[in-house]
């Protein structure tokens, strides 16, 4: 390594790294962290007691239940080849969990959660991970949960009277020991551990929704914590790039894991304008997430709206037909083994309508119902 | 919508005593150049304010131990590293940098293309190798600093550094110091 090529080094790196304007120190999330660690330590060093439950039912709703705490009994459920791990009726609709393989035919294989078939969140052997999700209009009111546990604690106590046995899930060559239920937004939810286990308070925290239906850009969208492990990024890859009229660079990037798919339209250039938003998993035979990305590019008049759209495997391109009757076909490009679209619109344009093709070039599906910002889910 | 913003809703999040002023001004003071460490540890800037984040709630917890340190910086850039090994840890990370911006690379001037195409180098890199090259070139750390942070040994930081200096010859960031 010559002089030269260090100095070069040292400039291209600071050149870089300083570029980025990082957001103000967000200093209640940091302290809001630091509880919860120091919470977590807490509760491991006073010591979780021990709580008693059953494993007798792989499905039950909260709601209405009054089961009362009896001691877990081993060895918990294992599941069957569908990767159901929890179902019941909340509110007059079935419900149900499993673990399923979201990644395209073909691919290697993409554990994630799912619920009701749809609308899949990530999952990865990391005990801790829970998360919560509502399906608004579908079922109001309601809310649904899992939890990762470690082997051996047996399961849940939900809200002091219901007892949730873990079940074991084998999914993609991993182990899985799960807990699933539905709760009501409306009411209180404590969720404690049927046996105490190192580390871990005794007191589960899920994050939780309290809207009643959540909101509409909220339905199907999974809200994670990793309160007790690390959160993780599966892929960063690029979806789309190029160049506005008017000579502005953009880039269209996915990033995949456990907070869904998420993405990042920006302007080609560190540091500048950039927006980002997470939407539902679709799975392969699910319902397809529309996802608009607003973005001012810094000069009065200059902008456009980024889409991006998993799409389901068979499709082989989608076309944009925008209001001045223009369009714009996309080809998918594989991530991970999930297939993805991503274009953009001019701000003096709007998308009018998006158009599934086969690899024959025949219509799949169409529709109109496209957002101008957030996301709309379409079946296809 | 930011899941941690949910994750921690429910935590008070009061900072109010006079140790929490201290750590207020400490973590405002650091947190530029802590995400700007992760991002060049991660090539991620979503994953980077997490991590700063992460360093950050840590030393919070034990912000007596961290504010009477010799270097508390030093603290919170091995927190920092630790939080990355986890991530390497824990989950599979598959990085695909996948097509390359279609703005194109026309050489020195072109800072666009030139932080591009560094970024994708070290993206190439082992996340060890990855680590040495930023501690060393952003953090101007010395070997000895830098096996404090990583633990590792002074050797070990040398032999990483070589060959992440060799595979970044190849990359057109050095390529165009050649020219010079």
């Amino acid at each position: 390594m010559t002089a030269t090529e260090e100095r070069q080094l040292r400039r291209a790196l600071h050149g870089t790294l300083q570029s980025l304007s990082p957001p103000s120190v967000p200093l209640e999330a940091i302290a809001r962290r630091g509880k919860v660690i120091r919470r977590r330590r807490a509760g491991a060093a006073v010591g979780a007691f021990a709580l008693a439950g059953i494993v007798a039912v792989t499905s039950l709703t909260l709601r209405g239940s009054q089961l009362p705490a009896v001691p877990p009994a081993a060895p918990v459920v294992t599941a069957g080849p569908d990767g159901a791990f929890a179902s019941g009726t909340a509110d007059g609709h079935p419900w149900r969990l499993a673990v399923q393989n979201i990644a395209d035919p073909g691919y290697r294989c993409l554990p994630a959660i799912v619920i009701n078939g749809t609308d899949a969140d990530p999952v990865y052997p990391a005990p801790g991970n829970a998360a919560s999700v509502a399906l608004g209009q579908a079922v109001r009111g309601m809310a649904f949960a899992f939890i990762q546990l470690p082997a051996g604690v047996g399961g849940v106590i939900v809200n002091g009277d219901q007892n949730v046995p873990a079940v074991i899930v084998n999914a993609c060559g991993y182990r899985y020991h799960l807990v699933g239920f539905s709760y009501s937004l409306t009411g209180p939810l404590r969720i404690t551990l049927a046996k105490p286990y190192p580390g871990w308070p005794a007191d589960v925290f899920v994050p939780t929704l309290t809207t009643p239906g959540g909101s509409t850009q909220a339905e199907g969208l999974w809200i994670n914590t990793y309160t007790y492990t690390a959160p993780g990024v599966t892929t960063s890859a690029t979806l789309a790039s190029g160049t506005l009229p008017g000579g502005q660079g953009w880039i269209i990037k996915l990033q995949f894991g456990p907070g869904g798919d998420c993405y990042e339209f920006a302007q080609n250039s560190l540091g500048s304008a950039q927006m980002g938003y997470c939407g539902p998993v679709s799975t392969p035979a699910g319902p397809e997430t529309i996802m608009a990305l607003p973005l001012g590019f810094g000069a009065p008049g200059v902008g456009a709206t980024g889409y991006a759209v998993p799409v389901s495997p068979g499709t082989a391109r989608v076309r944009a037909v925008l209001d001045n009757g223009s369009s714009v076909l996309a080809t998918p490009r594989i991530v991970d083994g999930r297939r993805y679209v991503a274009f953009v619109v001019p701000s003096s344009r709007s998308l009018h309508r998006l158009i599934w093709l086969d690899a024959g070039g025949r219509v799949m599906a169409s529709t109109t119902a496209v957002p101008q910002y957030g996301y709309t889910q379409f079946q296809p | 919508m930011t899941n941690r913003r949910d994750e921690l809703a429910a935590v008070p999040d009061v900072i109010s005593t006079e140790g929490d002023e201290d750590f207020s001004a400490f973590a405002t003071s650091r947190w530029p150049g802590l995400v700007r460490l992760a991002f060049g540890l991660t090539g991620d800037r979503w994953l980077a304010e997490d991590m700063a984040q992460t360093a950050l709630a840590r030393a919070y917890v034990a912000w007596r131990r961290v504010s009477r340190a010799d270097d508390p910086d030093a603290y919170l850039r091995r927190i920092l590293v630790n939080a990355s090994h986890r991530r390497f840890r824990r989950h599979r990370v598959v990085e695909q940098p996948g097509d390359p911006p279609e703005t194109p690379v026309e050489g020195p001037a072109d800072l666009v293309g030139e932080r591009t195409a560094l970024l994708a180098a070290l993206r190439q890199l082992p996340p060890r190798q990855r680590e040495v090259i930023v501690l060393r070139y952003w953090a101007d750390l010395t070997d000895a600093q830098i096996a404090a942070t990583l633990g590792c040994s002074p050797g070990t930081v040398r032999s990483q550094l070589s060959r992440a200096l060799a595979k970044l010859r190849e990359s057109p960031v050095l390529a165009e110091g050649d020219d010079a």
